[in-house]
């Protein structure tokens, strides 16, 4: 129990959050949920200091009245008291851990109240349990995103689990998934019979759990409501009150929004934007462009690569690919100077002591102009304040003048309404679509009012990927509402690998690293024999010097020595590169392996999507690449390098000051052959895309030919063809170009190392600090080390290469796996219902919540014009994809929740297309089921119609379909189709336009077949000839991905236009078939 | 640069309390101030390399003590070579040894804090029966060196934005102006954080009188006492050595 006694309070000092509150009376009951609404500056967050003590124990202040919790009066009270009754999540979440790690973080709470570590280790279970915090724990919290602390935050609190919970605009920094986990706590902590007060802007989330809403205003208790009051009042009063939205489903978009641009010139594009942080590749994006004076939302999960995307585009972090503004093609720093991000934390971003030289800083714009931006800010009377005494809002707006006052083209915002209340969202929307005419805005935003207020365009972001980019038309709007509302909360938080380029490779190898380790230490032990000759050439000049007669027996030593290490050399190489190649096949095979297995669990879709060429290419010529990795880079190139490092050991001894002279000379080398790293790896991204795009356009130009000649666009063609080979030459070029002088400089170190040493040895002998034997030693020894580095360049320069095609094989096959169960049918029967199924195929939404029955043993057809989403439906019945919102159940059970083989047991797909694989006509029937016999095959064959023309064929059931194929016309092959469906017999049957192929020769036929099939199934046709489902039990009309109408033939001719337009074109082309005698 | 200051110690073989990498920072301290060299100074680092390799950093211990071996083998060689320029000598000794001395120190801080979380290092300062009033400021510095790194990789990004530049050339040509762009913002959001960060620990109990428990089991085992005792000897051998033989001695 809560009890404000006649409380008012103002804070002394400068606490710039508020102004106080008044003659606050206020009781809120155990158990009770109350939420603090109104307006920015009402006094919410002081209200909730004064519950948690903070005023007047922290924030300093003047107090009336008193503040009861329980039996605690806080005003009084000290901290320490409180905090074992009131536990408090506040509004920022950066600020709000003390330790840097997440599960010290969730248990600070307990360890500092004494706790036992039996308790705390059940309560943080039970915390963790209960919000599924489970890919959170132990990690470090500066690399969570701004949800993922703030859920830590509301953690912590509910493992110390206070009477009181008093939350400050929890939900200002979430993604829809986390609010939903948040509204699940709250629910938890509700249900426990705590009290909760909430002090929040957002209020739809809250709408089912809230008991009471307590409306200030200027720091009085002005109303109060219960949810139904709140429910009740026009949109016009909320608005009045200043407060936001309670239903996302009535949002509306604001008609002030203008004309959508479209077309024209775009005012940036990016082709093939990559960017890697840390060892993985965060970006994956293929061609992206934004219309010029658009408003653009981009949505996404936390944590999806939005800020990362942002900023590769503003060019503060270094990204591959190209990006370009108004068309030309712009460098990181370029990009830097044309563009502006208005940060979330917008204290980063002021440097000087007034507003005005704040907007002057490093803008060449006349003092007249400054003034006048900042006035249609409503800045113009804070000219001479410092930027640090202004709100919150007010900053922001700074900011932005800044950025309109130094010319820049595009402007992003990250989550710039998060914490604002309506009348602020309303006024940034306002300015953000007054500058519309001028620069183009991008909004990083989890804020669908904001959007719905201003936005032109929608960029859904998922994984580094573009999931969608469409305007926000009526359309886009119920396509964006459907992404807030969609229920969901699963976390999706990944940790972040901190792995260096060889532990990348290495984890690949697995058990086979320890060959790859062998392998080094063999080459390194052949590298230091292959040194060891150049000692006994010393010797033998040793000899010389020292005036000693050269004979034979006094050189044999030397001379055995020198063979004996040269054989040792060629062996330990030998058998290390026998080794390292053990270890890189296997690593390839292991590698193959796991790659195939994530290509299966893929959606089917996605794989059709990469492309044969792709999936080539990533089984081939990325695999193999580690190869030259883990078989040469990593053995060879330690032994070249660790065995120069001894022999400068050795040559320290020696002479010290000739090693130091070698070791500066090497030390400019290495950091030149560094530096060729740095800036090869920065353009890598550029040039691998422009080499990918050659790869894809070369596929496309073969593949094409055809098409290309018949219709002589051979010009054309060429033309693309030319300009992918020109761009990628560019691109090489541009990478050789920034490369070679560093190439040159370090060359030239590293293979004349004893061009400098030289003189400098010669000067040292002469001037009688080193005698000529060590000269002579020292001398051999540089000799040893220069071929190892040279064989060592030739590998450096590989690394930068493999290390991007390893990432990029990573980032390839991150895209969501299918969601599949583990769960056998267990369906009640087999109608299948279709629930408010949306399905988004990249930018275009083909189905737009769909909703029917296919009853069970009955026969529904879909209608519709070519892209009104027929096969869509089918595909999706037969899990080739997952729906992007709502269900698909057969006999009440999810899709989802079923295995795939057994999904595949319960339906079968006839689709346009048959495959036949390179198999006798008989195994490519039994596909259908691997378990019947050649009997039951060939039953099923003449069931389907195809037995008198399989037996016609050269060596009949037997015969290899590539030399079959070629005989079988188009109704042929649908019937072995049949066959292979008749043979699964499975209850339920997809027809996808099994008809397409019929003629009048097969007609008869095929409808036999096609009879037999469906007796007693629960059927789904396609149908373009509506002929042939005149008789269906019932029909679905589907139009622009919805449903049109739903009937019987003759029910439908009466209703529906739609159906009657199609059965008339339909029954016109069956009457030109006739009359023509032919098929089309 | 990145210091990570996140104490990770999931991968370590023993684990360490954070009392026994308080003592071996101590010993390090100490012998620092004497000069000896040879085999005591290479075992002894050897020792700080070992507790750290056990607690979970094997290749940064690795890699030190291999860095380490390098400048003592080069410091020998330099010593035992008779006839040489003596002002290249001399700028070859000063920067050995200063690496000699310095590496053990910096190693066991770096033991310290890559390896210990910031809640086991409370739970040990606590078990030694330290006041809160000296607890707290130390695990704010711990909170506070990677709150100013996250706003100072902001604010590098905001001066892009702005075309502000801060490197070698700006300092020397605006040394003011260049302070006051990194500094305001720098203050400012680092003020703000460092506030509401204090007020939500009080919100939480930080400054509660009762003895803190500790979810991490922080407790010396046998393998504290074997190291901190290995430790200690090796830090009395060589003070003793030392003082008896005089400065030069061994």
């Amino acid at each position: 129990m809560i009890r404000f006694k006649n409380v008012s309070f103002h804070y002394g000092g400068e606490q710039g959050t508020g102004e106080g509150v008044d003659n606050i009376d206020l009781t809120i009951g155990t158990g009770e949920v109350v939420v603090l609404c109104g307006p920015s500056g009402c006094g919410k967050t002081t209200l909730t200091r004064l519950i948690n003590g903070l005023a007047p124990h922290f924030y300093p202040g003047e107090l009336e009245g008193e503040v009861w919790v329980d039996s605690l009066c806080v005003s009084k009270a000290s901290l320490t008291e409180i905090s074992r009754l009131v536990g408090s999540v506040f509004q920022n979440p950066k600020s709000q851990f003390f330790n840097t790690d997440t599960t010290g973080e969730l248990v600070f709470g307990c360890e500092n109240f004494g706790l036992e570590r039996d308790e705390i280790k059940r309560r943080l279970d039970k915390t963790v349990g209960d919000m599924r915090l489970d890919a959170l724990l132990g990690r470090n919290i500066f690399e969570l995103s701004g949800g993922e602390k703030q859920q830590i935050a509301c953690g912590s609190v509910y493992t110390a689990r206070p009477e009181v919970f008093v939350l400050d605009e929890p939900s200002s920094n979430l993604d829809k998934k986390a609010i939903t986990r948040l509204h699940e706590t709250i629910r938890r902590i509700k249900e426990s019979g705590k009290t909760i007060v909430i002090s929040e802007h957002r209020l739809y989330y809250l709408m089912d759990l809230a008991d009471r809403f307590v409306y200030l205003d200027d720091g009085y208790i002005v109303r109060s409501f219960v949810p139904d009051e709140l429910k009740k009042l026009p949109d016009t009063e909320l608005a009045s009150l200043g407060l936001r939205c309670i239903d996302l489903h009535s949002l509306m978009r604001n008609p002030l929004i203008g004309e959508i641009p479209h077309g024209g010139k775009p005012v940036l594009e990016t082709v093939d934007l990559s960017c890697n942080r840390g060892s993985s590749q965060i970006l994956d994006i293929d061609r992206m462009s934004f219309p010029a004076n658009s408003i653009i939302a981009m949505i996404g999960d936390n944590g999806c690569g939005k800020s990362t995307l942002t900023e590769s585009l503003c060019g503060v972090i270094p990204s591959g690919g190209s990006i370009a503004f108004d068309g030309v093609y712009l460098t990181d720093k370029e990009r830097a100077k044309r563009s502006f991000l208005v940060m979330q934390d917008v204290n980063r971003q002021l440097f000087s002591d007034s507003v005005i030289e704040e907007v002057m800083l490093n803008a060449s714009v006349s003092r007249e102009r400054a003034e006048q931006v900042l006035d249609s800010l409503g800045l113009g009377e804070q000219l001479d304040r410092h930027p640090a005494s202004l709100s919150g809002g007010q900053k922001q707006r700074v900011a932005i003048a800044s950025a309109v006052c130094a010319g820049k083209e595009i402007l992003f915002y990250d989550e710039p309404t998060s914490g604002l209340d309506r009348g602020g969202m309303e006024r940034f929307a306002a300015i953000l679509r007054r500058m519309q005419d001028t620069v183009t805005s991008v909004i990083i935003t989890h804020d669908p009012e904001l959007i719905l207020q201003c936005c032109t365009h929608i960029l859904h972001v998922e994984n580094g990927r573009i999931l969608g980019f469409y305007p926000l038309n009526d359309e886009g709007a119920a396509r964006m509402r459907w992404y807030f509302l969609s229920e969901s909360e699963e976390s999706t938080s990944k940790r972040r690998e901190k792995l260096g380029m060889f532990g990348k490779v290495l984890q690949y190898a697995g058990q086979w690293k320890k060959y790859t380790y062998i392998a080094a230490a063999l080459m390194i032990v052949g590298a230091l024999c292959s040194a060891v000759p150049y000692l006994g050439v010393y010797t033998l000049i040793d000899r010389v010097l020292a005036g000693e007669p050269v004979n034979l027996s006094a050189a044999m030593p030397a001379v055995v020595m020198v063979l004996v290490f040269g054989v040792l050399y060629a062996i330990t190489y030998t058998v290390g590169l026998q080794f390292s190649h053990s270890a890189a096949y296997h690593t390839l095979e292991n590698l193959r392996i796991s790659l195939q297995e994530k290509l299966e669990k893929q959606p089917l879709g996605n794989v059709q999507d990469l492309g044969t060429g792709a999936v080539k290419k990533l089984f081939g010529d990325d695999i193999e690449s580690i190869e030259l990795m883990l078989a040469h880079v990593i053995p060879e190139g330690v032994a070249n390098l660790a065995v120069p490092a001894v022999i400068l050991l050795v040559l320290i001894a020696v002479d010290w000051q000739m090693a130091l002279l070698t070791v500066i000379l090497l030390g400019f080398g290495f950091s030149a052959s560094r530096q060729m790293y740095t800036v090869g790896m920065d353009r890598m991204g550029s040039y691998f895309a422009a080499s990918k795009r050659l790869n894809n356009t070369i596929i496309e130009y073969v593949d094409g030919m055809e098409v290309v000649r018949v219709f002589n666009r051979e010009g054309e063609s060429g033309k693309h063809f030319e300009e992918s080979v020109n761009g990628y030459r560019d691109f090489a070029l541009a990478w050789y170009k920034v490369c070679w002088p560093w190439m040159a400089l370090y060359g030239s170190l590293f293979s004349n190392v004893v061009l400098y040493s030289l003189p400098f040895g010669a000067l040292m002998v002469v001037m009688g600090y080193m005698p000529l034997g060590r000269y002579v030693l020292a001398l051999c020894l540089s000799f040893a080390i220069g071929p190892m580095l040279m064989r060592t360049l030739a590998l450096i320069g590989a690394i930068p290469q493999v290390n991007f095609k390893i990432q990029a094989l990573e980032k390839t096959l991150d895209r969501p796996p299918l969601k599949c169960g583990a769960a056998e049918f267990e369906g009640t029967d087999h109608s299948v219902r279709f629930k408010e199924v949306r399905f988004a195929y990249k930018s275009d939404e083909v189905l737009k919540g769909i909703s029917f029955t296919a009853p069970e043993g009955k026969m529904t057809a879909l209608v519709g014009e070519s892209g009104s989403g027929k096969s869509t439906i089918a595909r999706l019945l037969s899990h080739y994809y997952d729906v992007s919102a709502g269900e698909i159940t057969i006999g009440g059970q999810s899709l989802r929740d079923m295995t795939l083989d057994a999904l595949n047991r319960e339906v079968a797909y006839v689709s346009q297309e048959l495959f036949l694989f390179n198999k006798s006509i008989l195994e490519n029937i039994r596909v259908g089921n691997p378990d019947a016999s050649d009997e039951e095959v060939r039953e099923a064959a003449k069931r389907a119609q195809c037995d008198d023309f399989i037996l016609r064929l050269p060596q009949g059931y037997d015969t290899p379909a590539g030399l079959a194929g070629s005989r079988l016309s188009g109704g042929q092959r649908q019937r072995i189709a049949f066959a292979r469906v008749l043979l699964k017999d499975a209850p339920i049957i997809v027809l996808d336009e099994a008809t397409a192929f019929i003629d009048p020769e097969n007609e008869q036929k095929m409808n036999e077949a096609i009879a037999d099939i469906i007796s007693n199934k629960t059927v789904l046709v396609i149908a373009h000839k509506l002929s042939s489902i005149v008789s269906a039990d019932k029909i679905i009309v589907l139009r622009k991905g919805k449903i049109a109408a739903e009937g019987t033939h003759e029910e439908l001719l009466g209703t529906s236009e739609d159906y009657r337009r199609l059965w008339a074109a339909s029954e016109e082309s069956r009457g030109w078939v006739l009359k023509g005698g032919k098929n089309t | 640069m990145d210091i990570s200051l996140y104490g990770d110690d999931s991968k370590a073989l023993v684990h360490f309390d954070p009392r026994t990498k308080l003592f071996i920072f101590l010993a390090c301290g100490v012998t620092s101030m004497y000069t000896y060299s040879g085999l005591y100074i290479l075992l002894f680092t050897g020792a700080v390399c070992a507790v750290l390799a056990l607690s979970g950093k094997p290749w940064l211990a690795l890699k030190a003590f291999f860095a380490f071996s390098v400048a003592l083998y080069i410091k020998e060689a330099v010593d035992h070579t008779g006839s040489s320029a003596p002002a290249v000598v001399l700028i070859v000794s000063v920067l050995t040894t200063l690496i000699l001395y310095s590496l053990p120190t910096i190693l066991s801080i770096v033991l310290i804090v890559q390896t210990t979380r910031i809640s086991q290092f409370l739970s040990a300062l606590s078990a030694m029966h330290l006041p809160v009033n000296a607890v707290i400021p130390i695990a704010m510095l711990f909170r506070f060196i990677p709150t100013v790194q996250d706003e100072w990789n902001g604010i590098r990004k905001a001066m892009a934005f702005r075309g502000i530049s801060v490197n070698f050339s700006s300092v020397l040509r605006h040394p003011w102006r260049t302070i006051e762009y990194v500094l305001v913002p720098l203050l400012f959001s680092t003020i703000g954080v460092m506030e509401e960060l204090a007020a939500a620990a009080l919100a939480r109990g930080m400054d509660i009188d009762v003895k803190r428990s500790s979810y991490e089991e922080v407790r010396l085992h046998a393998a504290d006492y074997i190291v901190m005792s290995i430790f200690a000897a090796l830090a009395s051998a060589i003070v003793i050595l030392v003082s008896s033989k005089g400065a030069a001695g061994i």
